[in-house]
């Protein structure tokens, strides 16, 4: 608030300051909020695609375990998948974009051969086989829509805290820095006028005594003249 | 497991089997069944002799499709054990030799149970008992706490030699690939037709030989679509007519002369228009199917050129399996909200 502040000119040089830190703040945190939403924009659409994928992935996989059930039986399909232990495994590392740190995810043993899924070959069917490599595609759409769509949680939660944050530099911090600024000013302005004028005063003061001093002097001169002239007149007499 | 001494008793065993099959559901009611709920399909299940007491006697611990799927392969089950009880002497060594699927899947499930470490009761739902193991056996096999227990209770069964020979590579590896091929290789071997001689078995042996080829040529399709680096002449199976071990390995990389080899072999015609698809599409499934219903037309065939032989009781096995998996395709299919079309498209169906 304006009235908290001293109007000093060491604060008034130091509000400059802020305001001008404040300012090239304000101009670079825009320029990445800007860049922000651009790449935002590249990832959503990624993210669009990698969604629609994953739901054409889910239809798919549940039509292929519909008609494996169907067709094999709820037994067999479910005795196959007994027959695998090796579940798949993902890695989580990071990557940064603009300052932001998004996860990349790694995954392994996601996508298995007909040998590597713990049924026998002779004794299955294609049916179990397509379930499976529908549901393999699945888990696959599942981790990248999953580091995708955190990438963008991660990306849209830094625009909002930049987008605060340029806000408050624009509508709040450097409004009231601009006020306090001229308020100081403003102040200091007045306080100048106040001594030109007690100045003024002074000197005014000063040179009314020094007519009086003159005026008394020169009363008292002629005081002394006129003395002299009746001395003289009395002595003529 | 019966007694299966004395002489073949084809005419007694056929004249069981032929009001057996006189109870099948007809393609009228899988239609009408299409068109039902999964617990209308369950009180329409109930209502017939073949399913009544299986669908009271599993009604108090499954509901819905489960308790249609369970109630089926117990059905299945008795079926088949009454056949078999039924049979003395070759025929009983005939018609044991392809219900054996069942101590393969038996075998499997048991495998897996103890390999996912599932409950006792949860894997012996799961056992489908219509093959020669008797219960006794069965039961020790769920009693097991290991699948070198396992593997020790079938030494002296037909599997038990491939899964010996398996065990090692199990171990080393830690996957059940090694035992279910095993198991399924050795199931595969009992079925080849060296000692089917004499014209009454004929169509039997083609029927067993048809059976290899299609199993052959699925799966050699299936690993060369995998892209995965298989020889696929380790899963070869012997006894069949279409393909040698060496052959295939040259088909596998070349799946159009493979389609070629099929289309100029006698399964050809049957064939012809699946393979027109297969070479069209990517999925596998169609093709599937189109050998499942070639070979029912093969079953469905069997037994009209000689009537007193083990070929009508295989028919009737394979058309009772038939109905069974066209039951549960229904009631699974409705379960997962399929439309009565493409349910019916699903089945087989001759």
């Amino acid at each position: 608030m304006a009235n908290d502040v001293k109007p000093t000119r060491k604060n008034l040089m130091e509000i400059e300051d802020r305001i001008d830190l404040s300012e090239r703040g304000h101009d670079t945190l825009e320029q990445k909020r800007d860049g922000l939403i651009m790449e935002f924009m590249d990832i959503l659409d990624q993210a669009q695609d990698v969604r629609e994928q994953l739901e054409a992935d889910y239809d798919t996989a549940q039509d292929k375990i519909n008609k494996a059930r169907a067709m094999e039986g709820d037994v067999a399909v479910r005795g196959a998948a007994a027959a695998l232990k090796e579940h798949p495994e993902i890695t989580t590392q990071s990557k940064n974009i603009m300052g932001v740190v998004v996860p990349q995810i790694e995954s392994s043993k996601v996508k298995k051969n007909l040998d590597e899924r713990g049924y026998g070959v002779l004794g299955s069917s294609a049916r179990i086989d397509e379930a499976a490599d529908a549901y393999e595609e699945l888990l696959e759409s599942i981790i990248l829509a999953a580091e995708v769509e955190t990438a963008m949680k991660k990306m849209l939660e830094e625009i909002e805290t930049t987008k605060r944050r340029v806000n408050a530099l624009e509508f709040k911090l450097l409004p009231e820095l601009n006020e306090n600024k001229e308020y100081i000013e403003q102040k200091l302005e007045e306080q100048e006028r106040e001594e030109i004028f007690r100045l003024k005063k002074i000197k005014a003061k000063k040179e009314e005594e020094e007519k009086e001093e003159e005026e008394e002097r020169e009363a008292a001169a002629k005081a002394e003249a006129e003395a002299i002239e009746t001395g003289v007149a009395e002595s003529d007499d | 497991m019966s007694s299966h001494g004395g002489t073949s008793n084809p005419e007694y065993v056929n004249a069981r089997v032929r009001s057996r099959r006189a109870a099948l559901f007809e393609e009228d009611d899988y239609r009408k069944l299409a068109r039902m709920s999964p617990a209308e399909i369950a009180r329409f299940m109930e209502e017939s002799p073949a399913y009544e007491e299986q669908i009271n006697a599993l009604g108090s611990r499954f509901s819905g499709v489960d308790l249609i799927e369970y109630a089926l392969n117990a059905s299945l089950a008795e079926d088949f054990e009454d056949i078999l009880s039924w049979c003395e002497g070759a025929l009983y060594g005939h018609v044991a030799r392809y219900l054996r699927k069942f101590d393969a899947w038996n075998v499997k499930t048991v495998l897996r149970g103890v390999y996912a470490d599932t409950d006792r009761e949860a894997v012996s739902d799961d056992l489908i008992r219509a093959g020669e193991f008797d219960d006794r056996l069965l039961e020790r096999l769920l009693d097991a706490d290991s699948i070198e227990e396992i593997v020790e209770l079938l030494s002296g069964t037909v599997f038990g030699r491939a899964l010996g020979d398996a065990l090692d590579d199990y171990e080393s590896t830690g996957v059940l690939v090694p035992l279910e091929n095993a198991v399924d290789r050795a199931y595969y071997k009992l079925l080849r037709t060296d000692d089917l001689t004499g014209e009454a078995l004929s169509e039997y042996r083609e029927f067993l030989e048809a059976e290899i080829d299609f199993r052959n040529a699925i799966n050699t399709l299936r690993l060369a679509r995998s892209g995965a680096d298989i020889d696929p002449s380790e899963y070869f199976i012997e006894g069949g007519v279409l393909f040698s071990a060496a052959g295939l390995r040259q088909l596998a990389s070349n799946t159009d002369e493979l389609i070629q080899r099929i289309r100029e072999s006698r399964y050809g015609e049957e064939l012809s228009e699946a393979l027109t698809e297969l070479e069209a599409a990517e999925s596998l499934i169609g093709f599937e199917r189109a050998l499942e219903v070639a070979l029912l037309e093969y079953a469905d065939s069997l037994g009209l050129v000689h009537p007193l032989s083990v070929t009508p009781v295989v028919s009737y096995v394979l058309t009772k399996e038939r109905e069974v998996d066209n039951i549960r395709a229904i009631a699974r299919g409705k379960e997962a909200g399929l439309g009565p079309e493409e349910i019916e498209s699903e089945l087989v169906v001759l």
